[in-house]
């Protein structure tokens, strides 16, 4: 029975690889071209920025908040630096990209921080408003220009291939950066099993008032929160602009749902106080398998996000029902109800 | 306190002194009432000098009756979602699917009409009212879809919305083939260049759905049990309030009036595509909490919904008028909303602190302690 | 107020008599204007939660301040590791430290366990671990008792035993006196924001401490109005049965009867009135109102089937704090206020809200004014008001004078005698047994969700349902 608990998972994580494993296995049955190499490599490629971005709103997920200004915050960050290389005609190298970016990302970040900390303001109507801001930020006073070439140094990286190998059909590719998402799991992982910031996410997500009576300083801790998510989702814009090898101002806007979708679905909780990497890993890439799927069956493309939207209310919706029957236990009464015993004893 | 509330015998000559009386009472209190609502009074002074404002600074322009126009033309479709938009708040939740909702029914009623006007035009311009139908029709039944995810399946707000405005979205994607339909009875359009006056028919329409929405959620009895339901949802069902049929009345009338925006595009432009006004999802939002609605749920004005709405729109054409981009304006938008709700917290906690004792501990002997307090402070 | 090592100190008093605000202050949440807190000898003028926490000074509220997603382990150990500054959270040396308390009290907690899991008992024993292993020498309990069966109450007893062996000072608020005075060594009674007497327990009893807690010896006296009881029952219930809360329980209630219903906590009696309200329905059994069977799967339908419910917790369950008063009063009402076109009838309105003002004596400027402003007893009688408005049949409450002041209290079971001369059926749920001696014609004893006795008219006296509820 432990066992069995255990390999579920804390947040029916379990349930979730099972279901990819059917998606996985059914599609393959259905069209043998899905189960090989490329079609592997290819679903980790397309999954790599989005699980980026997804470990990034994690973070937020299970403080309790909500942020949706984080696909701004990565493209505009990335967006930023490449224009200051291009601008400049000075190219840094890639470790320096990444790092402006993430300086800019922070920074971003600290305004949400900031004032969803500082005032106890309800974070989904907020980051909603810094989005808009960021949004129109960029394109006001960067310009709104596409860039189809990038710095040298970002071109060059993205037509490295960690794993080359050759199959029936040709060549496999397996993208570098599908190694830097996984090592940024892996930090994530190690964050938030093993530091003490990482359990007061936990612990702030479970109930923020007895975090604050407990000593933890939340505003500072949620200051750090967007300051990270901020940062990650700057490694998530520039790995974009790098596997896309253009720069687009417009890109990312718009695909919230489909990595909130992804966190929750890995069975992280809207409300806080719940969630994994592992479980957001397993929720991302079924959502990449069920697009790449619905693609080689011939679904237009329309329909992926309707697909998503879809699934999540399965998913969701599956949570609810089951949370609300279990919370039909009834936990309160002393002892076991004994059927011995006189029903009433009159006093005489 | 009002003691002396005893009905008087009237006679038939005082009859009409008491008529003019009661009538006075009711619209002082009114008045009274509403002024003493924080988001319209707010409201009220922001219009009044965001227009100034504009007019000062581009007078020619900002002032002309073109202007004006446009104002009271753009304004009702977002102010028609915004509506929506505070009714689901009042419930404590949010829809985001407004927007998709008000677009789906667009394309629907954009294609029923050249389906039936591809043969004959006329017959299409005759079936003009079912065609409207039809539209509000597909807005109550995405409501409905929302109202039953909420409280049947008991998906949270944000989530189930969130998903329905993608599915809604990508239906109306591939209806639409991602184009933009052209094709809506030619009534609409002209309903949408007529005024009565100096005042545009959308807008008086408007007024009307304010004016029926307001009357729903103050002198009804739903209206009232989506308030409690919105300001403590255990206390509502304990007291025997029926949240389920509250929350799916909630979202379905926030569809139909979707659905009517959706009429409404089609006045502005017989042209109806999948992503229309996607900047009006922050925007409505954005006047929904401007106008004092509390987006955790329980308090909300119509009167201060319809300020915001042309408060925000004066702002959006004194923009223009000022030749700033709509970038500019996604950014002054979201500026709007943080400092408008960061200057709401100053308010809200004194409310936070006054509810402090109580919410510390569960323990009801603790709970009393700052109310007590608070009375003795007062004698 | 002076705490010797290894005693266990109870503070009592009515509220608003300041305990609670007293609390805060020695553990550092509120600032006192004067006065000092003095520590083993070091003097303390600036006390934040942080230097309380470090001068071992712990407190443990009602909702015992648990993260519920977090482990047992975590939660032992995560406010000694926040005021430590650590910044590796080291799961093997958690759990080690967390076991070391557990052994040493003798407990038996599963560590890895999420809280949320636990029973409410294993849930109170966790912070005391918590308190200890910051090395707290000053534990505050608020109200340790209120949530515990009675069993559970015996084990938490033999916890402190140990925690003064290992030199701790205890401090108990409550308001359960019967239950603290057994485990006290002293008690101080506070009244108004005074201290007003302080000594060994032994040196107590029920009505003394009454007496100083209120000021005066208002006890009160037996009177039940008079009720027809060959007519049909107005409440009556066969065989009820909810499995886990109760078993083939069943009862009736007069027209104008006052049912008074008591138990230890645990028993199933709150079950009990939460099956009949329709918040828990019941799996089997039979429940009817003036002799017609009566569905009852939802609030609604005990709604309209006329009955209502004053709940325990009124600040959640009973009120909309924020709204005004008006509101509140007409919630459970609504659809009877609406005039021939369906909309509400404000001149109705106003006609109940004057009338409830009046009858039950409402203290407040204006109806409008929002509810989280009144005190307790009015606060009460808003929630009254609100279920009289909707003229039940049968009104059930559960505790209706906790939380409120003495003056109210009297005028609250008036109140309910008014109303059951009117033909309202009255279920008291009640710990208080003065108050069930006041005013009920029968009393149930619940245990073990079976009614175990039934003590009727000339048996209703405070040591009879004390000695029914002893075990």
């Amino acid at each position: 029975m432990q066992l069995l608990r255990k390999l579920r998972g804390a947040n029916n994580e379990g349930s979730l690889v099972l279901v990819l494993l059917a998606v996985v296995i059914g599609m393959s049955l259905l069209n043998p071209v899905f189960f090989t190499v490329n079609t592997a490599f290819s679903i980790l490629r397309a999954a790599t920025v989005p699980m980026i971005l997804a470990l990034a709103v994690l973070l937020v997920i299970i403080s309790g908040g909500i942020d949706v200004s984080f696909p701004v915050v990565a493209i505009g960050s990335a967006y930023t630096a490449v224009t200051i290389c291009l601008k400049t005609g000075f190219d840094p190298g890639l470790p320096a990209i990444f790092l402006m970016a993430m300086v800019i990302g922070g920074l971003l970040g600290l305004v949400n921080g900031f004032v969803i900390a500082r005032f106890r303001l309800p974070t989904l109507i907020v980051t909603l408003g810094t989005q808009g801001i960021f949004f129109g930020a960029m394109l006001v006073y960067g310009c709104t220009r596409y860039y189809p070439s990038l710095p040298d140094s970002m071109a060059a990286l993205s037509a490295v291939n960690v794993i080359d190998i050759p199959t029936d059909t040709g060549r496999a590719y397996l993208h570098v950066l599908v190694l830097l998402s996984i090592a940024i799991a892996v930090i994530i992982w190690a964050v938030l099993k093993f530091t003490m910031f990482g359990r007061s996410l936990y612990a702030i997500g479970g109930d923020v008032e007895g975090a604050r009576r407990a000593g933890i300083r939340v505003v500072r801790t949620q200051l750090l929160i967007y300051v990270l998510v901020g940062m990650v989702a700057a490694i998530g814009g520039v790995a974009y602009v790098v596997m896309s090898r253009s720069a687009n101002p417009q890109d990312l806007v718009g695909g919230e749902l489909d990595i909130i979708a992804a966190v929750v679905l890995g069975g992280a909780s809207i409300f806080g106080g719940r969630g994994s990497v592992g479980g957001t890993v397993i929720g991302v890439l079924l959502i990449q398998v069920i697009n790449n799927s619905l693609l080689l069956v011939g679904v237009p493309s329309a329909w992926l996000r309707a697909a998503v939207g879809l699934l999540l209310i399965l998913g969701v919706g599956i949570q609810a029902i089951t949370a609300r029957r279990s919370a039909q236990r009834i936990h309160s009464v002393d002892d076991a109800v004994v059927a011995t015993g006189p029903e009433l004893e009159k006093v005489s | 306190m009002k003691t002396e509330q005893a009905p008087r015998a009237q006679s038939g000559a005082n009859s009409f002194a008491d008529l003019n009386n009661r009538l006075g009472r009711t619209v002082a209190d009114a008045v009274g009432r509403t002024l003493r609502d924080r988001g319209v009074s707010r409201m009220l002074i922001a219009l009044v000098v965001a227009f100034a404002f504009f007019a000062v600074m581009r007078p020619r322009i900002f002032l002309g009756p073109i202007n004006m126009q446009n104002i009271m033309v753009a304004a009702p479709e977002v102010g028609v979602i915004a509506i929506a938009m505070m009714l689901a708040m009042l419930t404590g939740g949010i829809d985001l699917s407004l927007v998709s909702i008000a677009n789906l029914s667009a394309v629907t009623m954009s294609t029923l009409f050249t389906m039936m006007a591809a043969s004959n035009p006329a017959f299409g311009e005759s079936m003009t009212v079912p065609i409207i139908l039809m539209g509000l029709l597909v807005g109550t039944a995405c409501g409905l879809l929302n109202g039953l995810l909420i409280s049947i399946v008991g998906i949270t707000p944000i989530l189930a919305t969130l998903a329905t405005m993608q599915i809604l979205n990508g239906i109306a994607i591939v209806w639409t083939g991602g184009k933009t339909l052209y094709g809506a009875p030619a009534a609409l359009t002209v309903f949408g260049k007529t005024a009565l006056g100096p005042v545009p028919m959308l807008f008086i329409v408007f007024l009307l759905v304010a004016i029926v929405i307001a009357t729903v959620v103050r002198s009804t009895a739903l209206g009232r049990k989506l308030e409690l339901q919105g300001a403590n949802p255990v206390a509502a069902r304990f007291s025997g309030i029926p949240s389920r049929s509250v929350l799916i009345a909630s979202y379905t009338l926030g569809g139909l009036l979707a659905g009517l925006a959706g009429v409404l595009f089609l006045c502005r432009n017989p042209t109806a595509s999948a992503d229309y006004g996607a900047s009006y999802v922050l925007l409505v939002i954005v006047i929904a909490v401007l106008g004092g609605t509390n987006p955790n749920g329980g308090f909300a004005t119509v009167a201060g919904v319809v300020l915001a709405t042309l408060t925000l729109q004066v702002v959006s054409s004194g923009f223009t008028a000022l030749r700033l981009s709509p970038y500019q304006y996604s950014i002054a938008q979201g500026v709007i909303l943080v400092v408008v709700m960061i200057l709401d917290t100053i308010d809200w906690s004194r409310f936070k602190r006054k509810r402090g004792p109580a919410t510390e501990s569960a323990s009801l002997q603790t709970t009393q302690v700052g109310s007590i307090k608070k009375e003795k402070e007062q004698e | 107020m002076d705490l010797l090592p290894g005693e266990v100190h109870c503070l009592a008093g009515e509220n608003g008599c300041g305990k609670s605000t007293l609390i805060k202050m020695i553990s550092g949440a509120e600032r006192p204007d004067s006065g000092e807190i003095e520590v083993d000898g070091v003097v303390h003028t600036r006390m934040n939660t942080t230097s309380a926490i470090q001068s071992g000074i712990q407190v443990i509220y009602q909702d015992f301040s648990l993260f519920g997603n977090l482990t047992v382990a975590e939660n032992i150990v995560l406010t000694s590791a926040v005021a430590a500054r650590q910044k590796i959270h080291n799961i093997k040396k958690a759990r080690e430290k967390a076991k070391a308390i557990v052994d040493e009290l003798q407990l038996d907690l599963d560590l890895g366990a999420d809280v949320e899991n636990l029973s409410v008992a294993d849930r109170q024993l966790t912070p005391i671990c918590r308190a200890l292993v910051s090395d707290a020498r000053v534990i505050i309990m608020d109200e340790p008792t209120t949530a515990l069966t009675h069993s559970e109450v015996e084990h938490l007893f033999t916890v402190v035993e140990r925690l003064r062996a290992r030199g701790v000072a205890l401090v108990f608020v409550s308001h359960k006196l019967q239950e603290v005075l057994a485990i006290s060594q002293r008690l101080t009674i506070m009244r108004s924001g005074r201290v007003v007497i302080s000594g060994p327990s032994a040196e107590f009893d029920r009505r003394s401490i009454a007496r100083h807690m209120t000021g005066s010896d208002v006890e009160e006296s037996r009177r039940v109005p008079e009720f027809d009881a060959a007519a049909t029952p107005r409440l009556e219930v066969r065989e009820l049965t909810l499995p886990g809360a109760f078993r083939n329980v069943s009862f009736r209630v007069g027209k104008g009867e006052i049912l008074g219903v008591t138990g230890l906590l645990g028993s199933g009696r709150t079950e009990l009135a939460e099956s009949i309200f329709g918040v828990l329905p019941a799996k089997s059994g039979t429940i009817l109102i003036d002799g017609q069977p009566v569905r009852v799967r939802s609030i609604q339908d005990a709604v309209s089937a006329g009955i209502g419910y004053v709940p325990e917790d009124r600040l959640t369950q009973g009120l909309f704090l924020e709204k005004p008063i008006a509101d509140n009063i007409i919630a459970a009402s609504l659809d009877d206020h609406r005039n021939w076109w369906k909309m509400l009838d404000r001149k109705r309105i106003w006609g109940t809200i004057t009338h409830f003002f009046d009858q039950l004596k409402i203290h407040a400027p204006h109806p409008n004014r929002a509810v989280r402003t009144l005190s307790g007893g009015n606060a009460q009688r808003v929630v009254l008001a609100k279920w009289l408005a909707t003229e039940p049949k049968v009104l059930i409450l559960n505790g209706p004078t906790v939380g409120v002041d003495v003056g109210s209290k009297a005028q609250i079971l008036d109140l309910l005698r008014i109303q059951a001369e009117r033909g309202v059926a009255v279920v008291i749920i009640s710990d208080d047994t003065n108050e069930l001696v006041a005013c009920c014609h029968r009393v149930l004893v619940v245990a073990h969700g079976q009614i175990k006795r039934e003590l009727v008219d000339d048996q209703v006296t405070e040591e009879s349902i004390q000695e029914s509820m002893a075990v």
